[in-house]
């Protein structure tokens, strides 16, 4: 196999991934059934789908966690099967659902961890004592692990996953259950950590809002498989969605204007009529013009690009 | 890996187990309640039965080492079981640690803990039974609990690897399968006395050689001709297929996704 492109965090070709359960009759569940996937170095990529889609088990079999039945995956030049314990070294990882030793205390599970990367010391105390400050766990480092609330564990488990300094961080759910000011703060860190370390990041969520805020690139992965992957821009237009422009008209919106040149469709609710464009830019002054020479009044325009979760949608059919 | 690397992976295993048991009052009844009923209720017996004191030392070693072994096996079981227990197995082996670490870190604290515990069980049989534990000499009695410490830690191995393989089901061997060794070991009675099959059995377990090289100590004609170097033979044997076994377990529960399920 030719060596990947340095420029590359993760080049995962084909991975394929089938569980089994039970002992007499084993039940057979694809969770991935082909994926490939490049990740360039100092990115955020974020993995889209629903329950069961696979992300959890590709960010795994990426981290070496879970060995892959089919497929080859490069991560930082490494194979994840043959290299898997230099690459542990460069990479680590959180989840939403984070679990530690219940009974260490807050600056014990962040040292254990640092002390299996290397970490020893002066340089152990200060890594830890910086975590601590970073994630703002200064009051909780003396408490022990049971007694944090979620989102507290979830600042100990993102604070562990930077104990080595990755290059390559993967997230499984970062905000999940987390209330909305704490989810905040938590993108907010994440994004910092590319900004200011050049750290490539690889996030899974069901929330396509925090992927559009956070990802340059997204692929969304349904039953195993990645539906499409690129930037959020990219993709709306590839799936050719189009714009929402949304109008308060008054009288009654006339009839050519669902045969207005560049309108998709168009319909009418609450007051409010729809119409999907191609482009808004384009075609909004030509369709404000026309309504004023028909002496239709224009009360209120609202514009907006479709969502992720539309693309989602779409692409899901 | 560098040696640094390799002892700072150890050490991390020591502290972290050793911080655990000092907040567990589980522990605290695995160090010294049971161990202290064990050895005073087998004493009394042996009173009871009014059999001879060499008789009822050799009771009071089996006694001894059956504590000696179960509370250093259960904290090289410890090495996975407290991950399980937490469901945080997995970030532990996404960190760059061989099993070798997980196993000699907490075999280093079993091997604290179990020599805390045959202090205080000698003390005890000293003081209640009249039963001198040192009468061995240093040499003797640090070959014994050496021996008694390998074979935990071979058993412990093999119970991390039932578990890494079957997941929370295999837990009960972390309790049980120790007190099969120790009974085909002889602790409270000669091998000889077992009936041949489970005594060819008994001759392929460690601790039997241990245990026979030690009673020999106070009187006990030894069974075998060269128990310590047979012991110690067996043991390297035994603790390189455990940890053979051990690493084919993790690399199944990966295959598997054993170990994500095991984790949060």
């Amino acid at each position: 196999m030719p060596s990947p492109a340095p420029t590359l965090a993760i080049d995962a070709r084909e991975v394929a991934k089938t569980f089994r359960s039970g002992w007499f009759r084993p039940r057979l569940t694809d969770a991935l059934r082909g994926v490939t996937l490049q990740v360039p170095r100092g990115a955020i990529v974020g993995l889209l789908g629903p329950n069961g889609a696979g992300k959890t088990t590709f960010l795994s079999i990426l981290a070496t966690l879970l060995i892959p039945d089919r497929g080859t995956a490069r991560v930082l030049g490494l194979d994840v099967v043959r290299d898997s314990m230099a690459l542990r070294r460069r990479l680590n990882m959180a989840s939403g659902r984070p679990s530690f030793l219940w009974s260490l205390r807050v600056s014990e599970i962040i040292a254990f961890y640092g002390r299996l990367y290397g970490l020893s010391g002066v340089a152990l105390r200060v890594r830890v004592d910086k975590l601590i400050e970073q994630y703002e766990l200064k009051p909780y480092r003396r408490v022990p692990y049971s007694e944090l609330s979620t989102g507290l564990k979830q600042r100990v488990a993102l604070a562990k996953s930077l104990v080595n300094d990755p290059e390559l961080l993967f997230l499984d759910e970062p905000t999940l259950g987390l209330d909305p000011d704490v989810s905040v703060r938590v993108r907010a860190h994440i994004a910092a950590l590319r900004r200011e370390r050049g750290m490539t990041i690889v996030l899974t969520t069901h929330y396509m809002r925090e992927a559009e805020e956070l990802c340059d690139e997204v692929a969304f992965i349904k039953a195993g498989r990645i539906l499409d992957a690129g930037t959020p821009e990219a993709l709306k237009r590839r799936i050719g969605l189009g714009d929402v422009i949304a109008l308060r008209l008054e009288p009654a919106p006339p009839a050519w204007l669902g045969e207005a040149p560049g309108v998709l469709r168009c319909a009418t609710a609450d007051g409010w009529t729809k119409c999907t464009v191609d482009d808004a830019e384009k075609r909004l002054p030509d369709l404000l013009r026309q309504l004023f020479a028909d002496g239709v009044t224009v009360r209120n325009v609202r514009v907006r690009e479709p969502e992720l979760e539309e693309v989602f949608v779409e692409l899901a059919r | 890996m560098s040696w640094r690397a390799d002892l700072l992976a150890v050490w991390a295993v020591v502290v972290r187990n050793a911080l655990m048991a000092s907040r567990n009052v589980f522990f605290f009844f695995e160090l010294l309640f049971w161990p202290i009923v064990g050895v005073i209720s087998i004493g009394l017996m042996t009173r009871f039965l009014g059999i001879t004191p060499a008789q009822a030392s050799f009771v009071l070693i089996g006694t001894i080492a059956l504590s000696v072994v179960n509370v250093c096996q259960l904290e090289v079981a410890y090495a996975v079981l407290m991950d399980v227990w937490s469901k945080s197995i997995k970030h532990q082996f996404l960190a760059p640690i061989g099993i070798r670490h997980l196993t000699v870190g907490s075999w280093l604290v079993g091997m604290v803990r179990g020599g805390t515990l045959f202090t205080l069980l000698a003390v005890l049989a000293w003081c209640a039974f009249d039963f001198r534990v040192l009468a061995a000499g240093p040499r003797g009695v640090a070959v014994f609990l050496f021996g008694c410490f390998l074979n935990a830690w071979i058993v412990g191995v093999f119970v991390c690897a039932l578990i890494t393989l079957f997941g929370n089901r295999a837990e009960a061997f972390a309790w049980a399968s120790v007190n099969l060794v120790l009974v085909l070991a002889g602790i409270y009675y000669p091998v000889s006395l077992l009936p041949a099959p489970a005594a060819a059995l008994a001759r392929a377990i460690p601790l039997t050689y241990f245990l026979d090289a030690y009673r020999s100590h106070f009187g006990f004609a030894s069974e075998f001709a060269a128990p310590i170097a047979t012991g110690l033979a067996l043991s390297v044997v035994y603790a390189v297929v455990a940890h053979l076994a051990f690493y084919a377990a993790v690399q199944r529960a990966r295959r598997t996704g054993l170990l994500l399920k095991m984790s949060e």
